[in-house]
C-alpha cells in the first residue's frame, strides 16, 4: 500500500508507531486504532520532495490478502487519507516535476487507461440491484431537496413547502435506506467471512475430480478435513486471498437407495446454505443432447440469484475451448484447462474481480455511502434546530456523495424538479 | 459626421445594465459615453416595480458593495420594504422593495448626471465600427460616429424585439418604444450564436377602479430594512402597502376557452419563456388542478394610481385579458390602463463571452444584461457593473477582474453564463450558489468592498463607512473570544439563565454563540449588564459567523482545491480535441466552451475527475511547450 500527501508524519507515527527513517526499509507492526496489530511488514518512508510523487510517501508492505488489506486501508482512510484516483500517483509525480514533460503523453495515457479500467470495475461492482438502490436513495434525497430548496428560493409562494415535506420522517427513511445498503454491501464483500461453495451435479460428471483439481493446486495452503459424513467432503482453500469453504456433494439423482437418498438430502441442504453452487455437467453427455436427468435438483437452483455457476466439465472429450463463456465456464478437471477461469469466476462472486479494480471501486462506494449517512444524520439535527439553510446544505453534500456513485445531480436538475412539481412564479 | 470627442468606453443602453456599466467605467476613471434611445427612460423598470428578493437582493448588495447605484436608488424610491426568509437562516435572508418607478428613474438619472467622466447622448445606435476584429466606435441613426476602443452593449429586449397581444404582433422594444432592428441585423452578421427568448407582462390597472377591501393587505415591515449598507430608513419616501388577491375557477375557465387565440399555444411565439415566471395561461394549463393562483397587486408609485397585478402576465387578446381580470376578486370593475403583452427578443449565447463580459470574437465589445439571456434588473445591474469596469480597465491597459463563485453571486452568475449558457431567461436563485452559506447579503461588503476600493470603484465615503464597520467587528470578535464563562462564575450563571444552555467547562462567549439555542440579543444584554461594551448589531453579525464557522471550514478545503485549479490557465485556443482519452462528446463540449481555467473546465457538465486529470496533465505540457517556444 502506498500513501502520498503533503505531510504523512502523523499517519506514519500512528500506524507504524514511529516515524521510519527516510529511505530505509524498517520492519514494523501496523497498528489499528486500539493499538492492536493489523499486520506485520516493511514500512518505507520517503520525505518530500525526494519521493516518487514529490510529496511525502509512505509504503506499507504487508502479507496482503484482501482481509488484511481492507483493514489497513480502513485505518489509513480513518486517519485522513482517501483512495487515490486511477493513475493519481503518476499524475502527482508529473505535476510535481518528478516526471519529464516529454512523458506527459504517456502519463495521460496511463490515467486514461487506469480510469477506464476503474470505470469498468465500478460498473461490475455496481451490479443492478446495488445501483438501483443507490438511485432510489438519490431520488428520495432529491425529492426532499425539492421541498427544502423551494422553501428557501420561493418563500413568497403560497405553499408551505416545509410542512409538506415531512422532512424529519423523510430523513429517517433515507438514513435507514443508506444504513441497510451499507450493511449489506459490507456483507456482500465476503472478504472477512469467506465464501461457502458447493459442488453439485449428477453422478459421474467429475465433481470429485474438480474438487481434487481445486485442492491439488492449493496444496501448499490446504488443510484437508475429513467429511463429517461419508457423502459430504469439505475442504478449505483460498482463491485470490478469499477464504473458500469447498463442499463436494453426492451425485444428485432421484430414486437411489436409502443411503444415497440421505446423501441427496444433505446435498440439498448444503446447496440451500451455500453462497455459491457450482452445478457441474458432463460435456460429452451435453454434446449428444443427453443430461436431461442431470437437470434435476441442480436446475431448481435459480441461477438468476447469482448464487449458481454452471460448469461444463470434461471438455477434453469434446474439444470445446476452455474458459468463461458468460453463461458457463468450460473446464477439464483432468487436464486443468479452464480451471483458472473458474477460479476467477468464483472470486467475482465474492466481489473481487481480477486485479484490485472492483475491490477499490466497492471501497469507494462504501466510503461515499458512509459519508452520505453522516450528512443525513446532520441534516436531521439541523431540521430539529429549525436551521433550514443548514439542513439544505447537508442535503446538498449528501447528494454530492451519492453523485460519486450514480452521477451528479446538477442545480438545473433540481430547479427542473421544483418547476415541474409546483406552480411557481408571478 | 464624426463626433470630435474620443471616448475610452461607450455604453449603449440606459437600463439597469447600461447605467451601472457607465457609472462603473466612469468611476474608475474612464472617459465614458452613455448612448440611449431616450434620456427620459434611463433607469426605467420595464417589468414589475420591485427590486430585490431572494438571490436578487444578494446581487444588489454586491453591486452596492462595489459602489454601484442600484441599492441607493432603491432606498430613495422604495415604497414598501420587507425581509424574506427571516426565519430560514441568515444566508438565505433577503430584502425586497417595491419601488416608485418615477422616483427610481429620477434617482438613477441623478446619479448618472452627477458622475464625473460620464457624458450622455440621446440617439439610437445603428451600427458598430469594426476594423480587423476589434471595435473602434459606433454609428447612430443620424449618421453620427462616436469613437471608442471599448463598447458595452446593453440592449435589453430591444434587439429584434417583437410584441405579441393575442394573434396580433408588431415590432417593439418595450410597449410604445421602437426596437433596434438595424443594430440587430448588424449583430446577427457577427460570428456569435443568436437565439430568441420570450418574456411577458400583465395588464396594468387603474387603482381607482379596484376594490382593495376584497384583498389581503401587506404593509412594509417596521423597522424597515434598507437595500444599501449606507442608507438608513429615513431616506425612504412615504410607504404604501401591497395587496394580495387570487384568480378563481371562472378566471381559469375564461382563459382555457380562449387558448386558441393565445400566441403561446398556437405557436406564434417561438422564444423560450422562463419556467419560474410563467404566464397565467401557462399556469392554468400546466397546473390544471389548482383552482386559484396568487396575484400580488403592486402600486406603481406614489404619484400614480396605476397598479401592477403581478402573477397574471399574459399575451392573450385584449378582450380575454379584460374578462379574466374582471373575474378576479377586487377587480370586478377594473379598468385596464395598458394591455399585457409577451415580447420576443434576440439574445446572444453567453458562452461566446469571456468572464470579463468581453465577446471572444470582437476585441473591445462587451455584452451585459438581457442580451446575454438573463432576466431581472438585479442580474442586469451586476453584469453591467462588471462589463463597465472591465471595459474601462482594458482601456487603461489593465487585466480584467471577475469574482470567483465562492466570493460573490456576481461570480456565480457570470460563471454560469459563460460556462453553461442559458436555456431559458436566467434568473438568480440561492440554490445556484454552492457556497451559499458564505455569500450572504449581510457580508456582501466584507466580501467585496476592499476589492472594490482597490479597483477604484469605491469612493471615500463608502470606504470610511466600511472601515468603521470592520473595526467594530474586529473589536467585537476580540471581546467575545476574550470573555470566558467558567462553570459556576457569575457570567456562566447569567448565560445559563438567559439561554437555557448548559456550561460545563470554561468556554469563550464566541464559542457559546455557535450553539443553535443562543441568540445575539440575549447574549448582548447579559454582557452589557456586566459592563462589557458590545453592540447588538455587531454581536448579531458575529453570531452569523460563529454559527456557520464549521461549515465555512469544511468549504475552505474545497475552495482551496478550486483555487488551485483556477491557477491553471488554458490558452484561449487550447486544442481540446487533441487530448486522447477524452470522449468525443466531452471534446466537443470543451471545444465549444473553451474554458479559461481548469476550474472552469471542471464545471462543464460531464467532466469527470479522470477527464480533469487528463486536462491538468495536458495543460502543464502545453505551458511547458509555450515556454520553450
Amino acid at each position: 500500500m502506498r500513501v502520498s500527501g503533503a505531510d504523512l508524519t502523523d499517519i506514519a507515527r500512528l500506524i507504524v508507531g514511529r516515524l521510519p527513517a527516510p529511505r530505509h526499509a524498517e520492519l514494523a507492526t501496523f497498528a489499528d486504532a486500539e493499538g492492536a496489530a493489523i499486520d506485520r511488514g516493511i514500512a518505507l518512508y520517503f520525505r518530500a520532495p525526494q519521493s516518487m510523487t514529490g510529496e511525502d510517501v509512505l509504503e506499507l508492505q504487508g502479507h496482503g490478502g484482501p482481509v488484511v488489506m481492507d483493514r489497513l486501508l480502513e485505518r489509513v482512510c480513518a486517519l485522513g487519507a482517501r483512495l487515490a484516483r486511477p493513475g493519481e500517483f503518476t499524475e502527482r509525480a508529473f505535476l510535481n516535476n518528478k516526471i519529464d514533460l516529454a512523458q506527459a503523453e504517456a502519463v495521460a495515457d496511463l490515467i486514461d487507461s487506469a480510469s477506464k479500467r476503474a470505470a469498468r470495475a465500478a460498473m461490475r461492482s455496481l451490479d443492478g440491484e446495488f445501483s438501483a438502490r443507490v438511485n432510489q436513495i438519490d431520488r428520495a434525497v432529491l425529492d426532499l431537496r425539492v421541498y427544502l430548496e423551494a422553501a428557501i428560493d420561493f418563500a413568497d409562494e403560497e405553499i408551505d413547502f416545509l410542512a409538506e415535506s415531512d422532512a424529519a420522517a423523510q430523513l429517517d427513511a433515507i438514513a435507514s435506506l443508506i444504513e441497510g445498503l451499507v450493511d449489506e454491501s459490507r456483507r456482500g464483500e465476503a472478504l472477512r467471512e469467506g465464501l461457502d461453495v458447493v459442488i453439485a451435479g449428477p453422478p459421474n460428471v467429475g465433481k470429485s475430480s474438480l474438487m481434487n483439481r481445486l485442492l491439488a493446486e492449493n496444496r501448499a495452503i490446504v488443510t484437508d478435513i475429513p467429511g463429517t459424513t461419508r457423502d459430504l467432503l469439505k475442504a478449505d482453500i483460498e482463491i485470490q486471498g478469499i477464504p473458500i469453504r469447498l463442499t463436494d456433494t453426492a451425485g444428485l439423482r432421484e430414486g437411489g437407495d436409502r443411503v444415497e437418498t440421505i446423501g441427496v438430502e444433505r446435498a440439498r441442504s448444503a446447496m440451500a446454505a451455500a453462497d455459491l453452487v457450482l452445478t457441474v455437467e458432463d460435456a460429452s453427455v451435453a454434446a449428444i443432447g443427453g443430461g436431461s436427468e442431470s437437470g434435476g435438483l441442480a436446475s431448481k437452483f435459480d441461477p438468476s440469484t447469482g448464487r449458481s455457476l454452471r460448469v461444463r466439465n470434461k471438455i477434453d472429450l469434446t474439444d470445446e475451448p476452455p474458459g468463461d463463456g458468460g453463461d458457463m465456464v468450460r473446464i477439464s478437471a483432468l487436464s486443468g484447462a479452464g480451471v483458472d477461469a473458474l477460479r476467477a469466476a468464483i472470486a467475482k462472486v465474492a466481489g473481487v474481480a481480477p486485479g484490485e479494480g472492483a475491490y477499490l471501486a466497492r471501497r469507494r462506494h462504501l466510503d461515499a455511502l458512509t459519508a452520505a449517512l453522516g450528512h443525513c444524520r446532520a441534516a436531521t439535527r439541523r431540521v430539529d434546530e429549525g436551521c433550514g439553510d443548514l439542513a439544505a446544505e447537508e442535503l446538498r453534500s449528501l447528494q454530492a456523495r451519492l453523485g460519486e456513485i450514480v452521477g451528479l445531480t446538477t442545480v438545473d436538475d433540481l430547479l427542473g424538479e421544483i418547476f415541474g412539481s409546483f406552480c411557481i412564479g408571478k | 459626421m464624426q463626433h470630435p470627442q474620443q471616448f475610452d468606453v461607450i455604453v449603449i443602453g440606459g437600463g439597469h445594465a447600461g447605467t451601472e456599466a457607465a457609472l462603473a467605467a466612469a468611476r474608475v476613471g474612464a472617459n465614458t459615453l452613455l448612448l440611449t434611445q431616450s434620456i427620459e427612460t434611463v433607469g426605467q423598470m420595464s417589468c414589475n416595480p420591485a427590486i430585490g428578493g431572494i438571490g436578487k437582493s444578494h446581487l444588489v448588495r454586491e453591486v452596492d458593495a462595489l459602489g454601484g447605484a442600484m441599492a441607493l436608488a432603491t432606498d430613495e424610491a422604495g415604497i414598501q420594504f420587507r425581509t424574506l426568509n427571516s426565519r430560514k437562516g441568515p444566508a438565505v435572508r433577503a430584502t425586497r422593495a417595491q419601488a416608485d418607478r418615477m422616483l427610481y428613474r429620477q434617482a438613477i438619472r441623478a446619479a448618472v448626471e452627477a458622475a464625473d467622466n460620464l457624458t450622455v447622448f440621446q440617439q439610437s445606435v445603428v451600427d458598430l465600427d469594426l476594423v480587423d476584429g476589434r471595435v473602434r466606435g459606433v454609428d447612430t441613426q443620424m449618421g453620427l460616429r462616436f469613437r471608442a476602443g471599448r463598447v458595452v452593449l446593453t440592449t435589453g429586449t430591444f434587439l429584434g424585439g417583437r410584441i405579441h397581444v393575442g394573434l396580433e404582433n408588431q415590432p417593439g422594444g418595450r410597449a410604445g418604444e421602437a426596437p433596434s432592428n438595424a443594430l440587430a441585423e448588424r449583430l446577427r452578421a457577427l460570428p456569435l450564436k443568436v437565439d430568441r427568448l420570450k418574456t411577458g407582462t400583465p395588464p396594468r390597472l387603474d387603482g381607482r377602479s379596484v376594490h382593495f377591501s376584497a384583498m389581503e393587505v401587506q404593509a412594509s415591515e417596521e423597522p424597515r430594512p434598507t437595500m444599501s449598507v449606507l442608507s438608513t430608513q429615513d431616506v425612504h419616501p412615504r410607504q404604501v402597502p401591497c395587496h394580495i388577491t387570487h384568480t378563481n375557477a371562472r378566471t381559469h375557465e375564461i382563459i382555457r376557452s380562449s387558448l386558441d387565440r393565445s400566441p403561446m399555444f398556437t405557436g406564434a411565439i417561438e422564444g423560450i419563456g422562463p419556467r419560474y415566471c410563467p404566464s397565467i395561461e401557462d399556469k392554468v394549463v400546466r397546473f390544471a388542478d389548482r383552482d386559484a393562483h396568487q396575484v400580488f397587486v403592486e402600486p406603481e408609485g406614489l404619484s400614480t394610481h396605476e397598479l401592477y397585478p403581478n402573477g397574471i402576465s399574459t399575451s392573450l387578446p385584449f378582450d380575454v385579458q379584460l374578462a379574466a381580470v374582471r373575474s378576479i376578486a377586487g377587480f370586478e370593475r377594473a379598468h385596464i390602463t395598458r394591455p399585457g403583452y409577451a415580447i420576443e427578443y434576440d439574445f446572444f449565447d453567453p458562452r461566446d463571452l469571456q468572464p470579463s463580459m468581453e465577446t471572444r470574437c470582437i476585441e473591445g465589445l462587451y455584452f451585459a444584461g438581457q442580451i446575454n439571456g438573463t432576466t431581472g434588473y438585479e442580474e442586469a445591474a451586476a453584469q453591467g457593473l462588471l462589463a463597465g469596469l472591465n471595459a474601462a480597465r482594458a482601456a487603461a491597459g489593465e487585466s480584467p477582474w471577475c469574482p470567483a463563485r465562492y466570493e460573490a453571486y456576481v461570480g456565480v452568475l457570470v460563471d454560469d453564463l459563460v460556462t453553461l449558457g442559458v436555456t431559458e431567461p436566467y434568473r438568480m436563485f440561492t440554490s445556484r450558489a454552492e457556497y451559499r452559506l458564505r455569500l450572504r447579503q449581510d457580508n456582501a461588503d466584507q466580501r467585496l468592498t476592499e476589492k472594490g476600493r482597490e479597483l477604484g470603484l469605491v469612493d471615500d465615503a463608502r470606504w470610511s463607512a466600511f472601515a468603521a464597520k470592520k473595526r467594530n467587528l474586529d473589536r467585537g470578535a476580540a471581546v467575545l473570544s476574550g470573555v470566558v464563562a467558567v462553570p459556576g462564575n457569575d457570567l456562566a450563571r447569567a448565560l445559563v439563565k438567559a439561554t437555557g444552555e448548559a456550561i460545563d467547562r470554561p468556554v469563550s462567549v464566541f464559542e457559546i454563540l455557535k450553539r443553535p439555542g443562543v441568540d445575539a440579543g440575549s447574549l448582548t444584554s447579559v454582557l452589557q449588564d456586566r459592563g462589557i461594551a458590545v453592540d447588538e448589531p455587531v454581536v448579531a453579525q458575529l453570531e452569523i459567523e460563529a454559527k456557520y464557522q464549521g461549515y465555512m471550514q469544511r468549504q475552505d478545503e474545497e475552495i482551496a482545491r478550486v483555487k488551485a485549479n483556477e491557477e491553471v490557465a488554458l490558452r484561449p485556443n487550447f486544442d481540446f480535441r487533441a487530448i486522447a482519452g477524452l470522449s468525443n462528446e466531452l471534446k466537443d463540449k470543451l471545444a465549444a466552451r473553451q474554458p479559461a481555467t481548469i476550474a472552469q473546465a471542471a464545471r462543464v457538465p460531464g467532466v469527470t475527475p479522470a477527464a480533469l486529470s487528463l486536462l491538468l496533465v495536458h495543460a502543464k505540457r502545453d505551458a511547458g511547450e509555450q515556454r520553450r517556444a
